[in-house]
């Protein structure tokens, strides 16, 4: 298209995010320029161009955009004004979001592993190839999905493998980012997920960021907090942090810790309140019991008085918790006191920081808890909240439950009472769901990794919407191990060739975003929904029709658990007027929406944890809604923005305030925990006198493998680089730019170093991003995990820096 | 660099994107630039080559660092305090700017936010570039 100086600037905002001012910037940029949108005239921009609604690709924050559709092909992005979320507003990712698809390396056909060389077979081969793997050794056999998944992916790969095939070897990635959030609530509340909202961004007085970089990560909820200053409001940001990021330049305070102590931190604020007096008494009488790990760490852990509690708290004083955490101790009373104060409406959030910790199911049961106990919840504003890195981390992964531990809506496969309720869902036969859980995802790949003849026994992984040969950590061990080991075999479905198709013996090709029917679940319990608008290139095809062709050709194999009680195939589908529909035939999926019916499906699932789902039309018309919906006397239904709390969540007894009606306890209130301080799992040392921290950057998401293939967003940020502190970079002989080998026990890796970069990690600190599959810096992290939520910490382990020569190396040409 | 001598834009992209000028630590205050190395020649050869000194011109109202946080221009540029940020906005110190166009090129925003506009009265103006198309 040709930007015309003459077109009205307003209608070029309009096909802003496709337009050809990037072709030329990428052009010099040396990477793939998008094909330009056909058809469209400066004269008329909007000729012909079709809009629709749908939830953002990327994080979790669940912006809305609107999706402008020309011949077949996606021409347009901008944000959807009528979205609560976004009112309007993109990230720079959000608004290339559309370019995600058209990547000159789409995946197109099937490829099968034949003496060693991928070979283009047929969908028919293809889905034969899986059904056979899995028939040979079904107990071997499992699913690594995602928190991308859509809602109804995720719920037909869970129905198939723990309803069809009795096997709870099902993960999704969001083990690796959002579980010890799951238990930081299951152990609080009873009930997986926020009781907040994101309105508690509009209306806290102070916000802490705990570990939590919003400004990169969650772009669009920062503004939201930062044009409130803008326009004269008032709202203190407190960022807490092991380095200083962009979110720290917008800080009140920046409190920079040492690893691991976020727990002494918490701790301290917690002794002080009750140390002053100034915790909320009345609060606590009314809704909180105490709870500790006393033995073993376990999810629901014992109860102890607050007699016990306040002994426990005795030691962290602020000048302990000066020693354990490096915040000096007037920072620890300055927290305190704000905590303290009934006046003022306090926000914290946090995301990786917390969840990927080798204690983070205590940190997060800490962040809760000081909430609970200065009675800073369940008001607007007062509120510990989660982000989720994920689109549909909660809605898939948490809430349709693609776990090995879950079942769908909050329901443990534990759980005799559980299992029973979800066998009559499903009219499976009594006892077809296994009782014992599935391997966790370091786990489940540490046994793919593994011989056969040494415990290996997970022969089979089918990988859908995630990329493990990147983001697991330890990948020299959880994921490269698998070169050699003849019996293994990897499945992968995908849209682009990743790190983890290069193993792959089978690349099934999908569709992405809106190439399909879509439902989606974002950070605030919001479930969002999309229609198809544009074709998927060659033959990719949608997950569910995938995993739907699988299970078919199981049935028609004859495994017996792909039939239900009464002999009928585990997956049917009726269009309106009732007549059968084999959506399991390709050319037939279409026929009928095929989302709604699993939607439909999984809602009867929605009720037990009073996580209600509206009816799928309801979506249809919304710019996604919140859970609990629950339906009015008038018929209309409405969304509940905070929970537990009488104002506003249906659910709350009349005259309780607040109720927490999933209560461990039954007795309506929430734990307020105590868990000591722990010290990191690997420490530096001589050795390895460096901590190494990774983690993500604004432009990219996650594994890259999308936004790299954005040219402004890989022209912004090329490719990974290693921060260090000046002063250690002077000690060290590493001047900016310089290329340095980066060393741990696990592995090692070249990288240029950025000093006085993006963010400023202090002295005996690094930081690598690891969106850049030429630059693994999982081949260094460790894969220790919270003993909990089994969740690993990227975030912190021993690493050493060698200088390796004057030039960044091969990579990295912009 | 001196920018009013006349050189071809080639030799003067070349100087731009040379191999990244090493630079120690010490002394060095604020930020540094993120560290990038040489382009695929291709990528020097396909740019137009007017020899034009122009210096770089922050379009706010294109710009994504209101509500993305956005900073990549100023994290890019070469010529150290050439670009600033002001309330979360970057701003262009034109007495400083060379007029190299690198915050143009990764500049990311949907539409351009960086404008090239011809330094006037220096040797060498010229229109408006066209690398604005």
């Amino acid at each position: 298209m040709k930007m015309n100086a003459t077109l009205d600037r307003r209608e070029l905002l309009k096909l802003s995010a496709l337009a050809g001012a990037a072709a030329v910037a990428a052009s010099r940029a040396g990477v793939a320029a998008p094909v330009a949108p056909s058809g469209v005239t400066a004269a008329n921009p909007d000729a012909g161009i079709k809009w629709d609604k749908a939830p953002c690709r990327f994080c979790g924050t669940g912006c809305h955009v609107r999706v402008g559709v020309k011949e077949d092909r996606v021409v347009a992005i901008e944000g959807e004004p009528l979205a609560e979320v976004n009112k309007g507003l993109l990230c720079v990712k959000g608004y290339h979001v559309g370019l995600a698809l058209y990547g000159r390396d789409r995946l197109t056909h099937p490829m099968l592993r034949k003496n060693g060389k991928m070979e283009r077979v047929s969908w028919e081969e293809a889905v034969d190839v899986v059904a056979k793997r899995v028939l040979a050794a079904p107990d071997k056999f499992a699913i690594y999905g995602s928190g991308q998944w859509t809602i109804p992916e995720g719920y037909v790969a869970n129905k198939l493998m723990k309803a069809g095939l009795s096997n709870n070897h099902i993960e999704p990635n969001a083990r690796l980012c959002m579980a010890s959030a799951v238990t930081g609530f299951l152990s609080v509340y009873g009930v997986d997920e926020p009781a907040g909202a994101y309105d508690d961004l509009d209306h806290c007085d102070v916000l802490i960021l705990w570990g939590n970089n919003m400004a990169e990560m969650h772009p669009v909820l920062f503004s939201r907090v930062i044009d409130r200053r803008a326009r004269g409001g008032k709202v203190k940001i407190i960022d807490l942090g092991t380095r200083r990021t962009r979110s720290s330049e917008f800080a009140d305070h920046y409190l920079e810790f040492k690893p691991n102590g976020d727990l002494a931190i918490a701790n301290g604020i917690a002794h002080l309140l009750i140390k002053n007096g100034t915790y909320d008494k009345a609060f606590v009488e009314q809704h909180c019991n105490f709870r500790q790990d006393k033995t073993a760490a376990s999810l629901n852990g014992e109860s102890m008085t607050f007699e016990e509690y306040k002994m426990a708290l005795a030691p962290f004083t602020p000048e302990h918790v000066a020693e354990l955490s490096g915040v000096p101790a007037e920072q620890i009373h300055m927290l305190a006191d704000l905590f303290g104060r009934r006046d003022l409406h306090i926000t914290s959030t946090w995301c990786m920081g917390f969840n990927q910790h080798n204690r983070a199911t205590d940190i997060n049961r800490l962040c809760h808890s000081i909430h609970l106990l200065s009675g800073h919840f369940g008001k607007p504003g007062d509120a510990p909240t989660s982000l989720t890195g994920q689109p549909s981390a909660c809605g898939t992964a948490r809430e349709v439950g693609t776990m090995c531990h879950f079942l769908p809506g909050g329901r443990l496969v534990e759980n005799a009472e559980h299992r029973a309720e979800a066998e009559q869902l499903w009219n499976v036969p009594a006892g077809r769901l296994k009782p014992k859980m599935g391997y966790h995802t370091v786990l489940m790949w540490e046994k793919f990794c593994t011989p056969t003849n040494q415990g290996g026994d997970i022969s089979t992984i089918w990988v859908q919407v995630t990329n493990p040969g990147q983001s697991l950590p330890n990948l020299h061990k959880l994921f490269q191990a698998k070169k050699g080991l003849e019996d293994k075999f990897l499945i992968v479905s995908d849209v682009y060739p990743t790190a983890t198709t290069e193993l792959a013996d089978l690349v099934l090709p999908s569709a992405m975003w809106v190439e399909k029917n879509g439902l989606y679940g974002n950070s605030e319990r919001r479930t969002q929904q999309w229609f198809k608008m544009v074709n998927p290139p060659g033959e990719a095809r949608d997950d569910a029709w995938q995993n739907l062709a699988v299970a078919r050709r199981l049935h028609d194999l004859g495994h017996p658990g792909l039939k239900d009680k009464d002999g009928k195939f585990l997956f049917t589908f009726q269009d309106d007027a009732g007549k059968e529909v084999p959506v399991w035939e390709w050319p037939r999926y279409y026929e009928m929406n095929v989302d709604k019916v699993l939607f439909e499906d999984y809602r009867r699932f929605s009720r037990v944890k009073h996580k209600d789902l509206a009816p799928y039309d309801e979506y249809v018309k919304a710019r996604g809604l919140r859970w609990p919906v629950v339906q009015q006397a008038d018929g209309t239904w409405r969304e509940t923005r905070f929970r537990f709390a009488e104002f506003d969540d249906p659910y709350v007894k009349k005259g309780a305030g607040v109720q927490f009606y999933h209560s461990s306890t039954k007795d309506d209130r929430a734990q307020v925990w105590f868990a000591p301080y722990t010290p990191p799992a690997e420490v530096p040392d001589a050795d390895y006198p460096f901590w190494l921290c990774t983690g993500r950057v604004l432009e990219h998401w996650h594994t890259g493998t999308m936004t790299m293939r954005i040219p402004q967003l890989h022209g912004a940020v090329p490719y990974a680089y290693v921060e260090m502190h000046a002063a250690d970079a002077e000690d060290r002989d590493i001047g900016n730019g310089d290329s340095v080998l980066v060393k741990t026990r696990r592995g090692e890796l070249r990288l240029p170093v950025w000093v006085n970069g993006r963010s400023r990690p202090p002295r005996g600190s690094l930081f690598i991003p690891f969106f850049d599959e030429r630059l693994l810096c999982n081949l260094l992290t460790l894969e220790v995990t919270c003993p909990i939520s089994k969740e690993p910490d990227y975030k912190k382990c021993a690493a050493t820096v060698v200088k390796a020569g004057p030039q960044a190396g091969k990579v990295g040409s912009i | 660099m001196k920018l009013n001598e006349s050189c071809s834009r080639r030799e003067w992209l070349a100087e731009v994107f040379q191999p990244w000028k090493r630079q120690r630590a010490e002394g060095v205050q604020g930020r540094q630039a993120m560290p990038v190395t040489v382009p695929p020649a291709s990528a020097v050869a396909a740019a137009p080559d007017p020899p034009v000194a122009r210096v770089a011109v922050i379009q706010g109202r294109f710009c994504v660092a209101l509500t993305s946080f956005c900073a990549v221009c100023v994290e890019r540029c070469p010529v150290p305090g050439a670009l600033q940020i002001t309330r979360g906005m970057p701003s262009v110190v034109a007495d400083k700017c060379t007029g190299c166009g690198v915050c143009f090129d990764v500049c990311p925003a949907p539409r351009k936010a960086v404008l090239m506009l011809p330094l006037a009265g220096r040797l060498g103006a010229g229109p408006v570039t066209n690398m604005n198309r």
